[in-house]
């Protein structure tokens, strides 16, 4: 009888790399954070804090994107939209950011709103591609047809970027709904984010014990922030976790990096690498959400008063 | 026979030595195809020379200055007896299979035309190598050898497998060689990646 085969210890560096790289990651946040400096009453920093989040959202779905849709050759013409008005949105929820006093404009608002009816129709488009595929709902074809909740993404960014114009205006929202609602969705958008990096890290066998992290960390914080709609005393344990999300989605791209390092030929081979490799613009989505919900919390918390 | 023109007439496959495509491993291994060509250690040279008249009708390579060398990698192949690790039932095994196929074809030759295949024609070659591959010969010179088999399963497969194990083949046909370190991104029909080779219209 042979013996069991006991399979090769992996000779990764896997504890100092994740170590290294949430270290780095961590520190960017803190610098971001510090960098971060929103002006007004809490209605004011809400809002450019979900434009913030909307910003990041576009910035992340507009390169990721390009990528993929540079991957599928852009044989169909609308796979030039989603990138574009990725970009678009960018440019809105940036404008939102950093000129609330321009709030009142027209132009910003309906961008983004139509930026959020791209995720919608993108959803449409990449739902009909799985389903024209042989085997229709499979799990091959939700691994390698279009992902059919990447574009949810730019629904997400429009609806923050919507919602920040809306707290912007002058009036007090503090007391009304909005906070509370917009807190579930910055759950909703967490989960989402979540299914979609479970599934792909899935994919991935989990091959990296790392790749737990953003199935594990970002639920909790969903949880939480849920919670603090509800009860404005969870957002004390909402803050560390959001925090947490945060740092995760910066160090999300360097996880990554080291991913493509891992490939086949590495970085030397980054042409095919940077298609096939673990995505590098996508992880940033788990910053946007966090950043977003960061600045709602003191909004959820003054409820309490 | 038909002019065969190259979809790729401008694509290089060892334009990819230096690239990401190829590493340290791909470059020994092509760089031996291309440069170890092994002499003649098996076959006799008469054998030699009658396979390389056979090949030349098989795999004629008129567009070459220099062709795709194909006996010598079959002579290597027998010289160091590396079998597919398989056999046909009733076929022998490889090493008495090309002596025996040889051996009888040279015979068969003398006996039908009055002269060796070497001194045929080209069309007398063609029909000959047709009979080999129809089965039609005497069974004097191939005792229980299936003939069919020989042709088909050994001559022609390893004289393709060669010639097609060649980059100079490979620039012909707009294959990239192996697909390590740099594979295939785009896998669908009809895609190309930007390091594959670009058909042009012919």
């Amino acid at each position: 009888m042979l013996a069991p085969r006991e399979p090769e210890p992996s000779h990764r560096p896997l504890i100092p790399v994740a170590a290294a790289t949430l270290v780095a990651a961590g520190g960017i946040g803190w610098l971001l954070q510090r960098a971060w400096k929103p002006e007004g009453d809490i209605n004011h920093r809400a809002a450019q804090a979900l434009s913030a989040g909307a910003a990041i959202l576009c910035a992340s779905v507009a390169l990721d994107s390009a990528l993929e849709h540079y991957r599928g050759k852009f044989k169909n013409r609308a796979m030039f939209v989603g990138p574009t008005m990725a970009l678009l949105g960018l440019g809105a929820a940036t404008c939102l950011a950093f000129r609330p006093d321009r709030a009142k404009d027209r132009l910003p608002k309906i961008a983004l709103i139509a930026v959020g009816a791209t995720g919608l129709i993108g959803m449409g488009f990449h739902s009909y591609n799985v389903l024209k595929r042989p085997g229709e709902i499979d799990t091959l074809n939700l691994f390698y047809a279009a992902p059919v909740g990447a574009p949810a993404a730019l629904t997400l960014a429009g609806l923050y970027g919507v919602i920040a114009g809306e707290m912007l205006d002058g009036s007090d929202f503090v007391e009304t709904r909005l906070p509370q609602l917009t807190a579930g969705l910055i759950a909703f958008s967490l989960l989402g984010t979540v299914a979609e990096a479970g599934l792909f890290h899935f994919r991935g066998a989990f091959q990296d014990p790392a790749m737990y992290a953003p199935v594990t960390i970002p639920p909790l914080a969903a949880v939480a922030i849920g919670a603090a709609a509800l009860s404005p005393r969870a957002a004390d344990f909402a803050k560390p976790l959001l925090q947490a999300t945060a740092v995760l989605g910066i160090a999300g791209p360097i996880f990554h990096a080291y991913g493509i390092h891992r490939n086949m030929g590495g970085w030397y081979n980054w042409s095919q690498m940077i298609l096939q490799g673990p995505p590098l613009p996508a992880p940033p989505a788990f910053l946007g959400i966090a950043a977003a919900g960061l600045g709602l919390l003191p909004a959820l918390r003054e409820r309490e008063h | 026979m038909s002019e065969f023109r190259s979809p790729y007439p401008s694509y290089d496959v060892l334009d990819k030595w230096d690239s990401p495509s190829w590493n340290d491993q791909t470059r020994e291994a092509v760089g031996r195809r291309l440069d170890d060509v092994p002499k003649r250690h098996f076959l006799t040279a008469e054998q030699w020379s009658l396979l390389e008249a056979i090949v030349a009708r098989l795999m004629p390579q008129p567009d070459r200055e220099e062709p795709v060398p194909i006996v010598p990698w079959i002579d290597d192949r027998l010289q160091k007896d590396r079998r597919p690790g398989y056999r046909y039932a009733g076929m022998p095994p490889m090493r008495e299979a090309w002596t025996a196929g040889l051996a009888a074809i040279a015979a068969e030759c003398i006996d039908r035309f009055g002269k060796p295949f070497e001194e045929l024609s080209s069309e007398d070659q063609d029909g000959y190598l047709t009979t080999i591959q129809n089965g039609e010969v005497s069974s004097q010179f191939w005792s229980d050898m299936p003939v069919q088999c020989f042709f088909s399963e050994l001559l022609l497969k390893d004289v393709l497998e060669i010639y097609y194990s060649h980059p100079w083949a490979w620039s012909e046909i707009g294959f990239g060689g192996p697909a390590s370190p740099r594979g295939y991104v785009r896998t669908g029909f009809n895609e190309r990646d930007p390091w594959e080779a670009e058909a042009a219209d012919v």
